[in-house]
């Protein structure tokens, strides 16, 4: 029989293992993205290789300009669409709702952000790129599509919906859920005696949320944003089908462009060679974007004990 | 009009815009969910669940990708759920003070939120790879490597919030550290660690991009993880973009199926939480 | 020895007003008058509705559904308990200082200014003229007059609560509703606002609930003694501390319960 001493060094041990496993497998995720992406970026050099628009197999040109843009452009279009339904919708359940509501919605809420991705790229490739194609498309292409200059930008193209924009607003309503709830719970955490010092000065509802309760939970708030632009960076199979994939400078809103993961789920079982090192180097890209825009959250969330 | 007429006008506005907003996001995920029911309850049937993959306008099912889906998650779960409850152990125990764990923390924070189709890549160049080929064994890796901060995170959480008092009168009864954790924290802090493998699992059951470059897919009953293994999701994203109608339909299908699942996992996780705090 | 000049005129008069939360009845018939450039103290045990009762006045209660009103609180003998009363204007002639500091989240100036901006005074001079103001009558002014664009969550406790209070005094309020507003501070601080508040009736009327039966017959003029959302009795100050007249009070005032 092992003694109790002994025992408990065996289980401690473990423990420890069992919690360094999680720095083993991160560096292990960085070494071998790193050393796989070897190849590409010695033959392109890192700079150019970031700034490089063509992604072409015939030539062994690869470059992530393209796919690097269309991953922050559709996250942005995400955030930018998302985050006022979203801060409306927490607004919503915490002021206006009706009490006898507020849990069912919230609760409802809290499983939508649950459902896979893959639902929601499916949803995005069987009725909403269709959607966009049939009504949005024609209406946008007809209105801001005669503007000067710009007009170019907004004019519809010919591939059954899919593409930039249907891929950022299916993103967007991925992530609503996610912002609501975090939106949500900072707005409760805001103390009563707080807003009824609002209201008692004469402050309307809507001037105590604005110059109150948001700015109390602007850190936290902030910090949700962050993580969820961080989901909408990363996240594959929302995007992939209705993004289209397309390698081709961006000549309209409406046109398939590409995204790292998006030729990451396309081409990497394909792939080979230089073509493969390169897309490793775009999923160094993202795994590198993605620490980033974590630490910055963290800046903002307060810390957890 | 007086400033004060103005700022209430200002104010029905403003809360009128949110309320529109909220209606607007709430409907439009209703809708997703509302679209995925119908189609799916449309195209569900029996055979998916006892039949195999057939050519575009055979009756067909997804019994295999069921099964292979079911095989790679529970072995993810088999690795990922024990290293992480005892990591998240040393997080909440023995590596309390230490500066390594609230490093550890922030870590698995940061690893929770990798990009799984990252994950993917990784996995594919340690164990696709070097064995040549799509495997089962890869694919739960990727997956297990999902889950293992989620449940180191969860386990540390929950085991921190067992008051301190519970431990010392443990220890007041001469019991080892071990045996404290294993009978009286890790009992306290049951639900809740249970809760974190339930939304862990929930989270990777619809998992699809780490799957893509491991385990693959496979259109035949074949369960062995030495080679390309069924996958529900995969099939799913293969059959949803296909130009076949039947193949459309069971893709639909079998995203109801994993919606419920991933519902029913959240729910299940939600009442078991609840349960601890009426008792 | 009674006084011989007749009672100040009153500001507020609480006529069999009633109150409930949902179906529970917190305020059963109260009946009192609130008498102008006065301090009315509210005492009691907790949970007998001296708190919602202060928070009748500026019709708080409104902010949360399924609360009712019952009777009436005649102010300019209008009742302001009325669907129709504009509660926002009401509630800018009605100061509110809560039990902990309520600081905004923004700078002290700001803190100060929020109630002035919201009556529509943008002029820069007017605002700074009346911010100096309020935070030289609630004793704040040589503390911060040089953190003015630093953010009032910097201050201390009893800083905060001052802040709280000149942002209150800042819109002019005509009576000042106090809810406990020492019950988070220390003897220092405590004494600080026990002497701006009766400094403050001068110029305003204030009605303070208190837990505290010393502070009650240190700085108030009149006091009501609640139980049970009932109303026990309502003297002079004096007259509840030294000559109750209901056997309750009695008890109360000397410990014996509560």
């Amino acid at each position: 029989m092992f003694s109790v001493t002994l025992k408990n060094q065996i289980f401690k041990s473990m423990c420890a293992f069992s919690a360094v496993s999680v720095l083993l497998i991160v560096l292990g995720m960085l070494i071998t993205l790193v050393v796989e992406s070897f190849p590409a970026l010695r033959h392109f050099g890192f700079l150019n290789f970031l700034t490089t628009a063509d992604w072409n197999y015939s030539k062994e040109i690869f470059g992530a300009l393209r796919p690097l843009t269309g991953t922050v452009i559709s996250s942005i279009i995400a955030l930018i669409a998302a985050v006022p339904v979203a801060v409306g919708t927490a607004i919503f359940l915490t002021e206006l709702c009706p009490d006898k509501l507020r849990r069912p919605i919230g609760t409802a809420v809290e499983l939508l952000a649950a459902i896979p991705s893959i639902i929601y790229g499916m949803w995005g490739l069987l009725v909403f790129a269709p959607f966009m194609e049939k009504y949005v498309e024609p209406v946008v292409s007809a209105s801001l599509g005669n503007l000067p200059i710009i007009g170019n930008f907004f004019q519809a193209n010919t591939q059954g919906g899919v593409g930039l924009l249907t891929a950022s607003l299916v993103l967007a309503i991925m992530i609503i859920p996610f912002i609501a709830s975090i939106s949500r719970d900072a707005f409760n955490q805001v103390p009563d005696m707080l807003k009824e010092s609002a209201y008692g000065l004469g402050a309307t509802r809507w001037e105590t949320l604005y110059q109150v309760v948001i700015p109390y939970s602007r850190n936290a708030m902030a910090g949700g944003i962050i993580i969820a632009m961080g989901r909408a960076l990363g996240e594959t199979m929302a995007v992939a089908y209705v993004i289209g994939n397309r390698h081709a400078p961006l000549d309209s809103i409406f046109s398939p462009y590409s995204t790292i993961t998006s030729v990451m789920a396309n081409e990497f079982n394909e792939a080979a060679n230089l073509q493969m090192s390169s897309l490793f180097a775009l999923a160094l890209i993202l795994f590198l974007a993605n620490f980033l825009a974590i630490i910055a959250a963290n800046r903002f969330l307060p810390a957890k004990k | 009009m007086s400033y004060l007429k103005r700022r209430k006008i200002i104010n029905i506005l403003a809360l009128t815009i949110s309320t529109l907003c909220a209606a607007l996001g709430l409907i439009l995920l209703f809708i997703i969910l509302f679209d995925v029911l119908k189609e799916g309850m449309e195209s569900l049937s029996f055979s998916i669940f006892t039949k195999d993959p057939a050519p575009p306008g055979r009756e067909g099912g997804l019994r295999c990708a069921f099964l292979g889906q079911g095989l790679i998650t529970l072995i993810a779960a088999l690795v990922g759920v024990p290293i992480g409850v005892l990591g998240g152990t040393f997080l909440a125990e023995y590596g309390k003070d230490m500066k390594l764990t609230k490093f550890l923390g922030r870590l698995s924070d940061m690893a929770m939120s990798v990009p799984s189709i990252v994950i993917g890549a990784f996995v594919y160049a340690v164990l696709v790879l070097p064995l040549g080929g799509f495997n089962g064994w890869a694919g739960a890796a990727a997956l297990a490597i999902i889950i293992l901060p989620i449940i180191v995170r969860t386990t540390a959480d929950m085991m921190s919030l067992v008051p301190a008092a519970l431990r010392e009168a443990a220890f007041a009864l001469g019991a080892s550290y071990h045996k404290v954790i294993v009978s009286v924290v890790w009992r306290s802090a049951m639900s809740g660690i249970l809760t974190g493998i339930l939304l862990a699992l929930a989270r990777v059951a619809g998992e699809t991009a780490p799957l893509l470059f491991t385990s693959f897919n496979s259109n035949h009953f074949q369960l062995n993880l030495n080679q390309a293994v069924p996958s529900l999701t995969v099939s799913i994203y293969q059959y949803a973009a296909s130009p076949y109608e039947s193949w459309v339909k069971l893709a639909w299908a079998a995203a109801f199926v994993i919606t419920v699942l991933v519902l029913f996992l959240n729910i299940l996780g939600r009442v078991v939480v609840r349960l601890r705090t009426k008792n | 020895m009674a006084e011989q000049k007749s009672p100040p005129e009153d500001i507020l008069n609480v006529n069999n007003l009633s109150f409930y939360y949902g179906k529970n009845l917190a305020l059963n018939q109260v009946t009192l008058p609130i008498r102008k450039n006065r301090i009315t103290s509210l005492i009691g045990p907790s949970g007998c509705g001296k708190t919602t009762l202060l928070r009748c006045f500026n019709r708080m209660h409104d902010l949360y559904p399924n609360n009712r009103y019952e009777g009436e609180i005649l102010m300019n003998s209008h009742n302001i308990l009325e669907k129709n009363v504009d509660i926002i204007a009401l509630r800018s002639s009605l100061g509110m200082v809560f039990q902990k500091p309520t600081p905004f989240p923004m700078s002290v100036f700001d803190n100060i200014a929020y109630g002035l901006k919201l009556k529509n005074i943008r002029n820069q001079n007017t605002l700074k003229e009346k911010v100096e103001k309020a935070l030289r009558q609630a004793a704040l002014w040589d503390e911060v007059k040089d953190r003015l664009k630093e953010n009032a969550t910097g201050l201390s406790g009893g800083q905060q609560q001052r802040l709280s209070i000149a942002r209150t005094l800042a819109v002019e309020p005509m009576v000042m509703l106090f809810d406990e507003c020492t019950s988070a501070l220390d003897p220092i601080s405590t004494q600080k606002i026990e002497d701006l508040i009766v400094d403050l009736k001068e110029e305003m009327t204030i009605v303070a609930v208190t837990h505290n039966m010393q502070q009650a017959a240190r700085i108030s003029d009149y006091t009501a003694l609640m139980y049970i959302g009932k109303l026990v009795e309502y003297d002079e100050t004096d007259n509840i501390f030294t000559r109750p007249k209901n056997k309750m009070t009695e008890e109360y005032v000397s410990g014996r319960f509560g």
